[in-house]
């Protein structure tokens, strides 16, 4: 939410800008360490666990209409992410991906929930750990396929000239090892920061505007531009948040799968 | 103005730089893990096994429905090869009762004909014996009557009555023996 400035006259300066970007993140709502961010935290774990377990409760032979809808989005993460990237092993990190891209979902749809309007992918926290938690995965899925000598496989992709060595050991090492979780971490976290500060922006804009036609006149009917196009990109974001959640969950198994088979 | 206002929330008391966005908060951190680790679990030791579950009971009645249907199906093509056995013994069962039918009629055509023919060579024999009875009894009849005729004619002849016991021996020991000629 857009937080005044509390001299800011909507009359004269047309929108007040927030004295900082936290602003747009910082929920009010706080009880000691516990602010809307740990609630929707909680809130998204809670969601995604009711819904498995009322899809499958009771599982029927002809599932119901929500069992089915459940039911393909887990056989998606399972055979096209997790077997259809990994291969027959990718099985066994099945459940970590569904956990993942769930979590993640529910976490994006947030941003477009009406009344909750708040992604809790876009603060740092969320994604940095499940990036971490991905690269500790990969990392110890590689150890444990191949011993130390996934570390030599990290380094030197088979095939490396023994000159280029050197410097492709020193890109292999940072790019696998720093920028894999960098890069899935904030890949997450800066599309739902863009998303929330678009929609913020334009629909809160686009009613202050519109509220302020009395004082303001007809410098106010811009609202309706503004808030028209958050609804626009109200739409797309649906298409993004979706998006996101899949390649979070995609490119965590394509980095298992690299740590498994050195060879590709 | 007022409207705008209200949307316009009370600034919190943290003073930041943009920064502060890109640093994770510590209690946001915690609360991540713990819910995150909570779904995991959850799904790890719950739902996973809930989902495998249900897709193998998917495929075992799959399965046992295909192994029914090819049971019934195999059921149906023997019975349809029962009926075409049955069907087939019928048939010629059915000729077979035909040509015996057929036989029984052209035996019993051959006897009704055999009877006939010798019931009607017998009513002919026996005509032929009746009509040979009474030409014998025309004939002793002529012959009395001729026996008779000749002596009245010899009596008229001679003028006289004859001894009519003795002529009529004669005449017939005569005809016998013009018979015997």
């Amino acid at each position: 939410m857009i937080l005044a400035v509390p001299e800011c006259n909507v009359a004269e300066v047309t929108i007040c800008a927030p004295a900082n970007v936290n602003e747009l993140f910082e929920l009010p709502v706080r009880i000691g360490q516990i602010n809307r961010t740990v609630l929707l935290i909680f809130l998204a774990a809670f969601i995604v666990m009711a819904v498995l377990y009322f899809a499958y409760r009771r599982p029927r032979l002809v599932p119901s209409k929500f069992q089915a809808a459940v039911d393909a989005l887990v056989a998606f993460i399972r055979d096209e992410v997790a077997v259809g990237i990994i291969g027959p092993e990718g099985i066994k990190y099945a459940p970590y991906l569904l956990a993942l891209f769930l979590f993640v979902l529910v976490g994006n749809l947030f941003e477009i929930t009406p009344l909750v309007n708040f992604p809790i992918t876009s603060r740092i926290a969320l994604p940095a750990f499940l990036a971490i938690l991905t690269w500790v995965v990969f990392v110890v899925a590689g150890i444990r396929k191949q011993g130390l000598a996934y570390f030599g496989h990290l380094l030197w992709p088979p095939g490396v000239p023994t000159a280029l060595k050197p410097l492709v050991g020193v890109i292999e090492l940072v790019s696998t090892l720093l920028v894999r979780p960098f890069s899935l971490a904030v890949r997450l976290f800066a599309n739902l920061v863009a998303g929330h500060v678009m929609l913020v922006l334009l629909l809160v804009s686009g009613v202050a505007f519109i509220a302020a036609i009395p004082e303001v006149g007809a410098k106010g009917l811009f609202g309706f531009a503004w808030f028209g196009l958050g609804l626009a990109i109200w739409v797309f974001e649906l298409l993004v948040t979706v998006l996101q959640a899949y390649i979070f969950t995609l490119l965590s198994a394509v980095y298992i799968q690299t740590s498994l088979h050195p060879e590709h | 103005m007022l409207f705008a206002q209200t949307l316009i929330l009370a600034a919190e008391d943290k003073e930041g730089s943009g920064l502060d966005l890109l640093l994770p908060a510590t209690n946001e951190l915690i609360a991540g893990i713990i819910a995150f680790a909570i779904v995991f679990f959850f799904i790890r030791l719950w739902a996973w096994p809930a989902i495998e579950r249900s897709l193998e009971q998917r495929q075992q009645a799959i399965a046992g429905q295909l192994e029914d249907a090819e049971k019934a199906k195999a059921e149906a093509e023997s019975l349809l090869q029962d009926y075409k056995k049955q069907m087939e013994e019928a048939r010629a069962k059915g000729a077979e009762i035909i040509e015996e039918a057929r036989a029984t009629a052209e035996k019993l055509k051959a006897d009704i004909l055999e009877k006939a023919n010798a019931e009607a060579s017998q009513i002919v024999a026996k005509a032929r014996e009746e009509a040979e009875a009474e030409r014998a009894r025309v004939l002793a009849e002529a012959r009395q009557e001729v026996a008779n005729l000749s002596i009245d004619l010899a009596e008229r002849v001679v003028g006289e009555a004859l001894d009519r016991e003795t002529q009529l021996g004669l005449v017939q020991r005569y005809l016998a023996e013009l018979e015997q000629m």
